[in-house]
C-alpha cells in the first residue's frame, strides 16, 4: 500500500510515518498544504491520502476542500481525514464525492493503533471509516424530515446496527462488536432496509443508502 | 404619570403668561398649532372681506382695509415662521432659528407698513433690518462659536470611542482564534504525538498484558486531555464558525443541541468576524436556555442577513416565563451592545420564549 501524508505539524506528520513504517505502511511522500498535497498526489498515484483538515495558509478547512479536489482528478484514492474536531457537515460533503473510499477520524485516534490501521486499510480498499463520535453525533441528532421520521421508527438494536455500518464495519465485525450472530445482524440490516423503504436490488448499494440517510438526517436535520 | 403631572401645569402657565397665539405654537406641544393657525386665518379673512366690503360700500378711496389684511397678517407670519423655526433640531440651530424668524417677520412687517405709508421719505427699514442682522450675527458669534467647538469635540470623541471599541472587540476576535490556534497547534498536537506513543508501546506489549493495560490506561487519559481541550477551544472559537460560516454552524449548535431544532438562516454572505461570533453566541446560549428550562421544548432558530443589520432570533414553544435579565442573558444583551445591537427577550408565562438579537452591520 502507497500512502501519502498532508500534515503541517512535523511532530504528527513524523508520528503516523512512522507508526505506519512500523507496520509495513508505506508513506511515499509528504506535504505540508493543500498545493503540496495536489502536487504528491498528482506526482505518486497513491492509493491513500491521509490528509489533516486544517492546513496552511488560512488553517481553516483546506484539508476538505483539497481532498475533495483530489477526488474529482483521481477517482478511486482513498481519503482519510484527520481532524481535531467532529463536523458531521464535512462527512456529507466528502461522502458525496463519489468513488474511493473515505475515512473521517478524530486525530487522537491514531493511539488506538490497531484501530487506526484498520481504518487506514478498510479506506485505502475502498470502503468507509467513521469516527464513532461522529456516528454518535449524527445518531443524536433528530430533525423533522422524512428520513429522519423514518430512521426513528428503528429500534435501538437496529440504530446500534445503523452506526456501526456508517463506521464502514462488515456484517462479521458488526456480529463481534454487538456480541451476536451474523444471522441476526443480517436480520437487522433487512428490517433497516425495509423501514427506511430501500428496495431490494443490490446489497451494497441499499446499504450505502441506508448510511447515506442516516448522515443526511444528521447533516441536513 | 409623574411627568404629566408635573408638564402639564408648566405649559398651561407659560401659554398663560406668554399671552399671544403665536407664543402658543412657540410653545410647541400640548398645543395645536396647526388648528391655530386655521383660526388665524379664518379670522383675517373674515376680517379682511368685512372690511373692504364695508369700504367698497363707503365709495373706495384710498384702500385703507390693507392696514386690516396687514394686522391680521403679521401674526400669521409668525405662526408660520416660528412652526419652522421650532421644526430645526434641539439646540443651537433651533435658538438661532427661532431669532431669525422673529427678525425676518418683524423686518418684512416693516417693510410693508412702509411700503402702504406710500413709500415717502427715506427707507427707514434698512436701520431696523441691519439691527435685526447685527443681532443675528452677535448671537451666532457668540453661541455659535462655543457649542460647535464643545459639539466637535464630543463628536470626535463619539468616532473615536466607537472605533477603538469596534478595535478592541476585532482584536479580541482575532486574539480569541489565535489561542484556539495556539491549543491546536501546542498542547493537542503533542498529546496527540504522546497517545500515539502510547498506543504503540501498548501494541508491542501484547504479550504483556498487565504492562499494556497500564499503557492503555495511560493513553485513556491522553485521549480525555485532548477532548476536554477540544471542547474548551470549541468554547473559545468555534472552528466550524470560522469555516463555514454562520449557518453551517447554526445548524452544527442545532445537532449538539439536547432539543429538537430548527434551522431557517438566509445569511447570503459573510459579514465581520466579531458580528458572526457574537450571532453564534447569542444562538449557542440560546439553545442551552431553552434546553436547560424547557427540555420538553422544540427551538426554532431564524437567521437573516441584509446590507443592514443580521437577526438572530430563537423561539421555543416552551411553558415560557423565563428571566429577561438571567445570568446567561444578561453577559448576550452586553455582547451584543457592545456592537450597537439591540437584543429583546419575551418569555409569558404560558407562552413562548422569543430571543431577538438585532446585529448592525452595515459599513
Amino acid at each position: 500500500m502507497r500512502v501519502v501524508i498532508a500534515e503541517d505539524q512535523a511532530l504528527l506528520r513524523e508520528g503516523v510515518t512512522a507508526l505506519l513504517r512500523e507496520y509495513d505502511i508505506e508513506v511515499v511522500a509528504h506535504a505540508e498544504d493543500a498545493a503540496g498535497l495536489l502536487r504528491i498526489i498528482g506526482g505518486h498515484k497513491p492509493d491513500l491520502a491521509i490528509v489533516d483538515v486544517r492546513l496552511p495558509p488560512t488553517f481553516t478547512d483546506e484539508g476538505v476542500r483539497a481532498a475533495i479536489e483530489a477526488r474529482e482528478k483521481h477517482p478511486g484514492l482513498g481519503i482519510l481525514i484527520l481532524s481535531q474536531y467532529v463536523e458531521p457537515a464535512y462527512t456529507a460533503e466528502l461522502l458525496a464525492t463519489g468513488e474511493g473510499g473515505i475515512g473521517y477520524l478524530l486525530k487522537e485516534r491514531v493511539g488506538e493503533v490497531r484501530t487506526f490501521l484498520d481504518a487506514v486499510h478498510r479506506v485505502a480498499a475502498g470502503g468507509t471509516a467513521l469516527d464513532r463520535e461522529v456516528v454518535a453525533e449524527l445518531v443524536g441528532s433528530r430533525g423533522p424530515s422524512g428520513e429522519a421520521a423514518a430512521l426513528e421508527s428503528l429500534t435501538p438494536r437496529e440504530h446500534e446496527v445503523l452506526g456501526l455500518m456508517a463506521e464502514g464495519r462488515t456484517n462479521a465485525a458488526i456480529a463481534r462488536a454487538l456480541v451476536v450472530t451474523l444471522g441476526a445482524v443480517e436480520k437487522h440490516i433487512s428490517n433497516i432496509f425495509t423501514k427506511l423503504d430501500l428496495p431490494a436490488t443490490d446489497g451494497d448499494h441499499r446499504r450505502v443508502l441506508a448510511v447515506l440517510a442516516y448522515l443526511r438526517a444528521g447533516g441536513d436535520a | 404619570m409623574r411627568a404629566e403631572e408635573l408638564t402639564a401645569p408648566i405649559s398651561e402657565g407659560a401659554a398663560g403668561t406668554a399671552g399671544g397665539p403665536s407664543a402658543r405654537a412657540f410653545q410647541g406641544r400640548g398645543v395645536d398649532t396647526t388648528r391655530l393657525l386655521s383660526l388665524q386665518i379664518a379670522i383675517g379673512a373674515i376680517a379682511g372681506f368685512a372690511t373692504t366690503v364695508i369700504w367698497g360700500m363707503a365709495g373706495g378711496g384710498s384702500y385703507w382695509p390693507a392696514w386690516v389684511w396687514f394686522g391680521f397678517g403679521v401674526p400669521i407670519a409668525l405662526n408660520v415662521a416660528l412652526r419652522w423655526a421650532w421644526a430645526q433640531p434641539k439646540g443651537f440651530k433651533r435658538r438661532i432659528s427661532v431669532q431669525a424668524a422673529i427678525s425676518a417677520v418683524l423686518w418684512c412687517s416693516e417693510v410693508t407698513a412702509w411700503v402702504l405709508a406710500g413709500r415717502g421719505g427715506t427707507f427707514w427699514p434698512i436701520y431696523s433690518g441691519t439691527g435685526y442682522l447685527v443681532l443675528l450675527a452677535l448671537h451666532a458669534a457668540i453661541w455659535g462659536r462655543i457649542p460647535p467647538e464643545r459639539e466637535a469635540v464630543l463628536s470626535a470623541r463619539i468616532d473615536q470611542l466607537t472605533r477603538t471599541r469596534r478595535g478592541a472587540l476585532d482584536v479580541q476576535a482575532a486574539e480569541l482564534r489565535r489561542i484556539e490556534r495556539d491549543l491546536h497547534d501546542g498542547a493537542q498536537a503533542r498529546l496527540v504525538a504522546l497517545s500515539m506513543q502510547l498506543g504503540i508501546a501498548e501494541d508491542r506489549l501484547s504479550d504483556q498484558p498487565e504492562i499494556a493495560a497500564m499503557f492503555r490506561r495511560a493513553r485513556g487519559e491522553a485521549s480525555a486531555a485532548i477532548a476536554e481541550l477540544r471542547d474548551l477551544a470549541r468554547g473559545i472559537a468555534p472552528p466550524i464558525l470560522a469555516d463555514r460560516g454562520l449557518e453551517a454552524a447554526a445548524e452544527a449548535l442545532g445537532r449538539r443541541a439536547a432539543i429538537p431544532v430548527e434551522v431557517d438562516a438566509n445569511v447570503p454572505w459573510r459579514t465581520l468576524p466579531v458580528i458572526e461570533t457574537a450571532a453564534y453566541f447569542v444562538v449557542a446560549e440560546g439553545l442551552t436556555n431553552v434546553a436547560k428550562h424547557a427540555p420538553e421544548a422544540s427551538a426554532r432558530v431564524t437567521l437573516d442577513l441584509d446590507t443592514e443589520r443580521l437577526l438572530v432570533v430563537i423561539a421555543d414553544d416552551g411553558p415560557g416565563g423565563a428571566d429577561p435579565e438571567g445570568g446567561g442573558l444578561t453577559g448576550l444583551r452586553h455582547r451584543v451592545e457592545a456592537l450597537d445591537g439591540h437584543l429583546t427577550v419575551t418569555s409569558p408565562p404560558g407562552g413562548r420564549t422569543t430571543i431577538r438579537a438585532e446585529l448592525p452591520c452595515g459599513s
